[in-house]
């Protein structure tokens, strides 16, 4: 990364080197070879304007050497349709783009099963209502209060409750990947609440299976079933969704059950 | 009461056909406007009981469900054939679970069946 260190100067560097090879690279009658050369360098060039791009999408859970893949794309396709004369910053051309593709990636990737992108919509508009109704009505919203909000039926909602089953879990650990740029991930946005949990009475023949359990499922579990928080509460304290929540306490019981069955 | 409906379900006695269950009650609390805490502490309830039913339940046989609406309230019965069945741990973690997540469980244990009823006030009715 030659590029990184660079200030002002260098930044005005990378703009004429981009306006140079840009000018040859949409020239007429370069040759093939010249061509390949310069978008090659364009790539090269502009790599960090993708990775500022994918940073922002880290903590969501997909790896970030995917996310700078996906970026990529959506670079070369900048460059290919991106015409100088239109005396528009590449940078700002390229940006929304890059953006695009890895959002797309996340709309894509984001489903362990194909699931219809009416029904992916439709767990977004629950989403988006479960939040807003939570906090006007102070409590979970009701199925039919969800679907009077969007304008569909319960029928509607509880079709997309079942799709959301599908979405794959992203864990909460992602983020922090262990590369020198890792950020916090979500586990570390999770409060420290370990002070109160330790009044908490755990029966003795369970409490071996749940310290093997990986730290927030742990404290999911625990929030719920020993502090008797709401599942709606959990995820706001948490930062996830209810949904979100829901599936890992799902997931945590049906590995204890499993474990417990191994012991027997 | 005359208001009072119920649904009744039969699948083969199989971990595979829980989430049948599951999802009906979903679907059923939610005709009853339950809120969707309520509804997903119910789901994971109903499969956390089927799991303690199955483990006792003869492989051949069935699994039954029987679903009381009332107004504002759910019980759910899971039950099925079991030879030599005997009453679920009610120390361990399974029924605490289940005791967290409800209003009321309780077990149901005959030398040759094994049941547990769940029911659920609606938060809304306080």
């Amino acid at each position: 990364m030659e590029l990184e260190d660079t200030g002002v100067e260098g930044l005005l560097t990378t703009r004429e080197q981009s306006m140079a090879l840009f000018a040859d690279f949409t020239a007429e009658g370069v040759g093939e070879a010249r061509r390949t050369e310069c978008r090659d360098a364009l790539v090269h060039l502009h790599l960090p304007l993708v990775e500022h791009c994918a940073r922002r999408f880290r903590n969501r859970g997909e790896p970030y050497d995917d996310l700078l893949q996906v970026g990529t794309i959506g670079l070369l396709k900048s460059i290919d349709r991106f015409d100088p004369d239109r005396g528009v910053e590449f940078s700002t051309y390229a940006t929304p783009t890059i953006i695009g593709e890895i959002k797309r990636y996340f709309r894509d990737k984001g489903w362990a099963i194909r699931v219809p992108r009416r029904l992916q919509e439709m767990r977004m508009m629950i989403g988006a209502a479960t939040s807003e109704l939570s906090q006007s009505l102070g409590r979970s919203p009701t199925p039919r209060e969800i679907a009077e909000r969007i304008g569909v039926t319960v029928e509607d909602v509880m079709e997309g409750l079942e799709s959301s089953n599908a979405y794959s879990t992203l864990s909460l650990d992602a983020g922090g990947d262990g590369s020198d740029e890792g950020g916090p991930s979500m586990l570390d946005a999770i409060g420290e609440d370990d002070a109160a949990l330790e009044h908490v009475e755990i029966r003795e023949s369970i409490k071996p299976l749940i310290e093997q359990l990986p730290a927030r499922e742990k404290q999911i579990l625990l929030l719920r079933f020993f502090r008797g928080m709401t599942q709606s509460q959990i995820a706001a304290e948490i930062g996830v969704s209810q949904m979100h929540v829901s599936r890992l306490l799902n997931r945590t019981l049906e590995q204890l059950r499993e474990s417990l069955h191994g012991r027997a | 009461m005359t208001t009072r409906s119920d649904v009744e379900l039969r699948v083969p006695a199989d971990t595979a056909y829980v989430a049948v269950l599951r999802t009906t009650t979903a679907g059923l609390a939610a005709r009853l406007d339950f809120t969707l805490d309520d509804i997903e502490d119910l789901r994971i309830a109903v499969g956390e009981a089927c799991a303690m039913v199955l483990e006792q339940a003869r492989a051949d046989g069935d699994l039954h469900a029987t679903f009381d609406l009332g107004s504002g309230e759910l019980s759910v019965t899971v039950s099925a054939d079991a030879d030599a069945a005997s009453e679920p741990d009610k120390d361990g973690f399974a029924w605490q679970v289940l005791t967290a997540l409800t209003t009321r469980a309780s077990a149901e244990v005959t030398p040759d069946a094994v049941g547990i009823t769940l029911s659920m006030k609606s938060a809304l009715l306080d």
